[in-house]
């Protein structure tokens, strides 16, 4: 009973959850339609007001419920597979083929990808040269709107970027969600540092050889994007190599363990927005008073972030992406957004609100583009 | 030259906090400041430059007696780079990996102006995985320059993080550091490991 209460402490009336849900429907409304609706084309109509209710309804149930995750996972799987989805549809029918060739790489028709930035910085400040084949201001996914995004985003959310503003966290976020108890239930503690290692030396590569060695070799999502055209022994390897990581990283691993291995293992976008942690506003907070030292939390965290030396010392590491998945397992809720300089179990409900209008916000922006396209070529397909 | 230098990069982190904490007491034993600790230091790059020098030459001369034969010069490197690359990736998951540092062994030196010799040496003798990769790398070279820059490359890499070593002491995450070190000591090791198979791979298709 007690616990019931406290659970529910953050959760809202019907009119309440409403209230708070109408500044964000009034935002995507502005942002999905422009201010005006396209009556035209009845696709990309009911396209938009399909993607425009799943982005509300999940806002209005995080509120009412005060369950977080729950919600925030939905739009995150669905914003991956879109944008996939849209990617994959818009390549074939430029170049009939996922794979991009040389002549797309000399002629920068690369749509640029936020996990390239960790190799672009070192070449960038000494050569003033952007070492990636896309467009800097032109086009689908240029580069500088991409920065400045993943720049805005990360300041604000800190490693929240990665679990709500990654375009990929989706994927492997969904196949950690399909078992129900994870086979592999320890790791080494010392993996938890391997994204650093990995940013580390794709810095020093790229830094070195001038090519984004992070996106020529190792990153898995081009199995779900595109990828180089397979026309020697080293273009052959590199696809096993990718083809291996997303097979092992997002799809094996997360099934078996229940985390999100390719983010918590491999990720080098990661490791520098867990450094970003430092400097955004928001945090996870544990309330030492109230915790009951159950590590539910240690045991649900999808990104390793949580010990149980964490939760005794009342604070989460600096890998914690505030997916909310702990928020939503603690029945005690002692652990619970916070802010920075506000002292833990106090304002759980203020941090909570404004954590989620953000966040919730970057979200909603990022995927709802993909959302749209991919629901269009859905409905043209079905009707 | 790259992946030696990465190669040295990598391994010489973890080294350095390994070995640093050792080193670094006797490295300012009887220091009287920044010029003795520069001399001392400069004293240690020099010799581990020369030990490399010599182990350059050594490998490229012994590289060319027994890689001369094309069946051997076709699998052999890319087996040895696989086996030490293994190696290294082992080493940096291991949990059994030996914390102590080959650098203890100066305990017994009793000169003190000899130190920093001494610790030269056998910092680039402490036989570990990735000198084994730069000496297959050194021995299968075309040429004794390229034989002399590859490990050039590594002697530079590695010798980046001894720098700073006076300054060891104000190192706050030494755990984290070490740790990022050797995992990517590790992602190192891979690298050589698809280098290895690319060469065997390419030694299959070339006959």
């Amino acid at each position: 009973m007690d616990n019931t209460l406290l659970s529910s402490s953050l959760n809202k009336s019907f009119g309440k959850s409403l209230l708070y849900t109408l500044p964000m429907f009034l935002i995507t409304f502005m942002f999905m339609t422009g201010g005006r609706l396209n009556f035209s084309d009845p696709y990309s109509l009911l396209a938009t007001l399909i993607a425009f209710l799943l982005v509300n309804i999940l806002y209005f149930m995080m509120h009412y419920s005060g369950k977080t995750d729950r919600y925030r996972v939905v739009l995150f799987i669905i914003f991956a597979m879109s944008l996939s989805f849209t990617l994959i549809k818009n390549m074939i029918a430029i170049r009939s083929s996922m794979s991009f060739s040389q002549a797309d790489v000399l002629e920068c028709k690369i749509p640029f990808c936020h996990l390239v930035i960790p190799m672009m910085i070192i070449p960038a400040a000494f050569t003033k040269s952007i070492i990636f084949p896309g467009s800097i201001l032109n086009g689908f996914a240029n580069i500088s709107s991409m920065v400045v995004l993943w720049l805005v985003a990360t300041i604000v959310l800190g490693r929240g970027f990665c679990s709500w503003g990654c375009f990929y966290g989706g994927w492997d976020d969904g196949f950690s969600r399909i078992r129900k108890r994870p086979v592999i239930k320890h790791i080494n503690e010392i993996s938890r540092w391997m994204p650093f290692a990995v940013l580390f030396m794709v810095a020093l590569t790229a830094a070195l050889t001038l090519v984004p060695t992070y996106c020529d070799w190792i990153c898995p999502f081009k199995t779900v994007t595109e990828f180089e055209q397979v026309t020697s022994l080293e273009s052959a390897s590199k696809a096993a190599i990718f083809i291996s990581l997303f097979g092992g990283l997002v799809v094996v691993l997360p099934i078996l363990t229940r985390k999100r291995t390719q983010c918590s293992f491999l990720c080098p976008l990661g490791a520098i927005n867990s450094l970003s942690n430092k400097v955004t506003p928001f945090t996870v907070k544990v309330d030492r008073e109230v915790c009951n030292e159950c590590f539910k939390c240690v045991e649900v965290c999808p990104l390793y972030a949580l010990s149980r030396e964490d939760i005794r010392a009342g604070k989460v590491s600096i890998f914690c992406s505030k997916c909310g998945k702990c928020v939503d397992a603690c029945t005690k809720n002692a652990i619970h957004y916070g802010i920075k300089g506000v002292p833990a179990g106090h304002l759980k409900n203020f941090s909570r609100n404004l954590f989620l209008f953000v966040s919730f916000l970057f979200l909603a922006i990022f995927s709802a583009g993909a959302i749209i396209s991919s629901f269009q070529s859905l409905l043209k397909l079905v009707f | 030259m790259t992946d030696s230098f990465i190669l040295g990069l990598s391994s010489g982190s973890a080294c350095l906090v390994t070995c640093g904490m050792v080193m670094f007491p006797y490295l300012m034993a009887g220091s009287a400041g920044v010029k003795r600790i520069a001399i001392d230091l400069s004293l240690f790059l020099f010799t581990r430059f020369v030990i490399y020098f010599i182990l350059a030459t050594m490998a490229w001369y012994f590289g060319q007696a027994i890689f001369s034969n094309p069946l051997v010069r076709n699998f052999v490197p890319g087996i040895l780079y696989i086996v030490f690359a293994v190696m290294l990736v082992w080493y940096s998951i291991s949990n059994s990996r030996n914390p102590k540092c080959p650098a203890e062994i100066v305990k017994t030196v009793n000169d003190k102006r000899l130190v920093p010799i001494f610790l030269g040496v056998v910092n680039s003798l402490g036989f570990c995985p990735a000198l084994f990769i730069i000496l297959t790398k050194g021995a299968t070279q075309g040429t004794l320059l390229q034989s002399y820059l590859a490990f050039l490359a590594f002697f530079v890499g590695s010798s980046l993080w001894f720098l700073p070593l006076p300054l060891a002491g104000q190192i706050q995450k030494k755990e984290v550091l070490k740790t990022v070190g050797i995992l990517a000591t590790g992602l190192a090791g891979i690298i050589f490991m698809i280098k290895g198979l690319t060469n065997l791979i390419g030694g299959i298709i070339n006959g």
